[in-house]
């Protein structure tokens, strides 16, 4: 019997128009949305390389240590692949950073700052389509699921046989569900296959793996609100309620809650702006710079020229020695007080964010967006991992063009040496693991599935009470 | 078998829908229940399908009763609504296809149910027709073939022949007097004096939840039903 009521739920709902609507809909939505984001990433990769290429060519081009020192080396980040299915964050926070010995680095460049037109719509990627196109689906699938049939007297008649209600109720839900994956899983399937065959698009086991979770993350949150909708539809008398009510929700779950959460976040967390951050950073390095000077002239009062010939190559290599010492200890303590305004600004952004993100977590929609982010490598955590990582680089950047900036120094007033970069340190970066990018998400896979099965146990205990008549 | 014994509905607003009401509808017999909106006929339909719960009395099925054994009982009636609102995306087929397997009957053919539907005189063209392009008196046939399929003894009809033009009318009656003479027990609630005369062989008239009159075909010979009625509830009225 169960199986009959999730055969007639399916051909039922896929002979209705609006699952023909839906399933042409979603399949030039998501394949678009598939094709738009393998482009994109193939001009990102193309870009990346151009961008790799140039700052090697820049720092070669460099005449001496001390150009270089100011001008520093730009770290670009590479890619994701999975930006093709989940674009995240990383068309507005920036691309590159740059790691010279005077600034705290930061991420620059980003797509919305050279092409502010893509800032006003966003991207429509697939986590776009899944967050807003089939959600939206999911509701108008099952705002009548139950209260249709009320209103049709099919429940009655249906209702006036041997048939249990959790059973009746049990076979809507699967048949209405499968109906609803239909327009979903074929599109998808097709675009993941367009994906796997297109040239210069390469994903490893690691993605696949998290492209799988990814899709698993898409059916968690359509469930949210199909067995909502299944719920509204059995503790309504009348369609029109029913769907006016679940738009209500859907709204709220969408766009309010995420919205009103970062608001609220910010009203009981606030943190200092960028803009006095770096003010505190450049207040403290004019102090350093001018601290250098009374150096400058204390040394060479205490230590003046000498008058013989024999000694000032001696002089010479103590000014050097010298020098070295007060500019790793000046940027030494440079690096430190930088670090000490950004660890403490980094903590109260970090907590303003905790808050915004568990006070928006209570949306389905913030927990699909990140935990789709986290798994695609292109959220903020990752966009985190990898400012800390350029800035972890950054004293290591810098120990080494003070060193080669002193060693080069030509008090002679002759022709500095042209910088070697054969030793010079480089940038690593290693992508969030997967164990760690799963654990990151588990508490948006534990609240999804609570809902899915808080709404149904709703929809199965309203039923089992509905008034038929 | 019908049954009603004392059967009484009092709603949470305080409402009297049913006041101990008492019939029986015996095999091969059709009793036809009159009264106005809200005099407690669909009341008394509900608590044989136990949609609701009779805060009094009891219903019997074929002796089975309702409020202990709902889901048993079910198994001996078949219920043809009002207005027969079916799938419309599906076509008369697929809709007694998937009622008749809600009701058990699993191994039906095609060839089975085109004969019940040539049987309720709904044309061959229609089988295959989605019920969307299905007239109110296609829909009530379909409805009646629905029913038969389940082949259950006792048959509850909520109001039938209302909006269906006099041709579509008589035919339903046909079938119904066909189904009686069966051996099936048919309760049926009505507004239709005119129609419902001819077939009834018991006749009970509801008033604000009471059954104010209750009579067989042999009482009511030589009487005008209709006439009777009205002189019933305006008796009814006045002695309020």
């Amino acid at each position: 019997m169960l199986r009959d009521i999730i055969t007639k739920e399916i051909q039922d709902m896929i002979m209705s128009p609006r699952f023909v609507f839906t399933f042409l809909l979603c399949t030039i939505l998501i394949l678009l949305s598939i094709y738009t984001g393998i482009n994109n990433y193939q001009a990102e990769q193309k870009e990346y390389s151009a961008a790799v290429a140039l700052n090697r060519k820049n720092l070669e081009s460099q005449q001496s240590y001390g150009t270089l020192a100011g001008l520093g080396t730009k770290i670009n980040r590479k890619p994701q692949v999975l930006s093709t299915v989940v674009n995240g964050v990383q068309e507005a926070v920036g691309r590159v950073a740059t790691v010279n010995i005077a600034y705290d680095p930061s991420m620059i460049d980003s797509k919305y700052s050279s092409s502010p037109i893509f800032a006003i719509f966003g991207a429509l990627d697939l986590i776009f389509i899944v967050k807003i196109v089939l959600s939206l689906f999911a509701i108008l699938f099952t705002y009548d699921a139950i209260v249709g049939e009320k209103e049709r007297g099919t429940l009655k008649l249906a209702l006036s046989n041997r048939i249990p209600r959790d059973r009746l109720i049990l076979g809507k839900a699967i048949g209405g569900f499968i109906s609803l994956l239909i327009p979903l899983v074929i599109p998808v399937v097709l675009g993941l296959l367009i994906l796997m065959i297109y040239p210069n698009i390469s994903l490893s086991g690691d993605d696949w793996l998290r492209l799988g979770i990814i899709c698993v993350m898409f059916l968690l949150y359509l469930s949210v609100f199909f067995t909502l909708g299944l719920f509204v539809s059995a503790r309504t008398s009348r369609s029109s309620t029913s769907f006016l009510l679940l738009l209500f929700i859907w709204v709220t779950f969408v766009t309010i809650i995420p919205k009103a959460a970062i608001m609220i976040a910010g009203q009981i967390n606030p943190i200092p702006s960028v803009h006095e951050i770096t003010a505190q950073k450049d207040a403290y390095l004019q102090e350093i710079q001018k601290e250098a000077g009374v150096e400058q002239t204390k040394y060479f009062k205490d230590n003046p020229r000498p008058k013989e010939p024999d000694k000032i190559a001696k002089w010479n290599e103590d000014i050097r020695k010298w020098a070295e010492d007060l500019q790793q200890s000046l940027t030494g303590k440079i690096d430190e007080k930088n670090a000490a305004i950004e660890r403490d600004y980094q903590t109260k952004m970090r907590g303003q964010q905790r808050l915004a993100v568990n006070l928006s977590r209570i949306s389905p929609a913030s927990a699909l967006m990140f935990s789709s982010m986290s798994l695609a490598r292109t959220g903020i955590n990752e966009h985190e991992r990898f400012l800390n990582s350029v800035k972890t680089y950054k004293p290591i950047f810098t120990k080494w063009i003070n060193e080669k900036m002193i060693r080069s120094l030509n008090l002679e007033g002759g022709q500095q040496p042209k910088p070697e970069l054969d030793d010079m340190p480089q940038h690593e970066f290693m992508p969030e693991r997967f164990s760690d990018s799963f654990s990151r998400i588990m508490p948006d896979l534990v609240l999804m599935v609570f809902l899915i099965i808080l709404f149904f146990i709703g929809a199965y205990v309203s039923f089992i009470r509905y008034d038929v008549r | 078998m019908l049954e009603a014994k004392n059967l009484t509905m009092k709603y949470e607003d305080g409402l009297l829908a049913l006041d101990h009401l008492n019939f029986k509808v015996e095999p091969g017999e059709i009793f036809c229940m009159f009264g106005a909106n809200g005099a407690g006929k669909t009341t008394t339909i509900n608590l044989f399908l136990n949609f609701i719960q009779p805060t009094e009395g009891t219903a019997l099925i074929e002796g089975i009763d309702i409020t202990k054994e709902p889901l048993k009982s079910k198994d001996y009636v078949s219920f043809v609504s009002e207005n027969v609102m079916l799938y419309d995306n599906f076509s008369a087929f697929q809709n007694i296809s998937y009622f008749s397997k809600l009701a058990g009957k699993r191994n039906l053919t095609k060839d089975d149910y085109a004969q019940v539907f040539k049987r309720v005189g709904l044309q061959e063209e229609a089988f295959n027709m989605r019920t969307k392009k299905f007239s109110k008196g296609m829909r009530q046939k379909l409805g009646i073939a629905i029913a038969i399929v389940k082949d259950a003894p006792n048959i509850i009809l909520d109001e039938p022949t209302s909006g269906l033009d006099p041709r579509s009318g008589q035919e339903f009656l046909e079938l119904l007097l066909e189904l009686r003479d069966k051996g099936n027990s048919i309760f049926m609630s009505s507004h239709d004096i005119f129609r419902a005369k001819y077939i009834a062989d018991n006749v009970g008239f509801m008033m604000k939840g009471k059954m104010v009159m209750l009579q067989s075909k042999e009482e009511l010979k030589g009487q005008d039903l209709n006439k009777l009625y009205v002189e019933y509830m305006q008796e009814h009225t006045d002695s309020e």
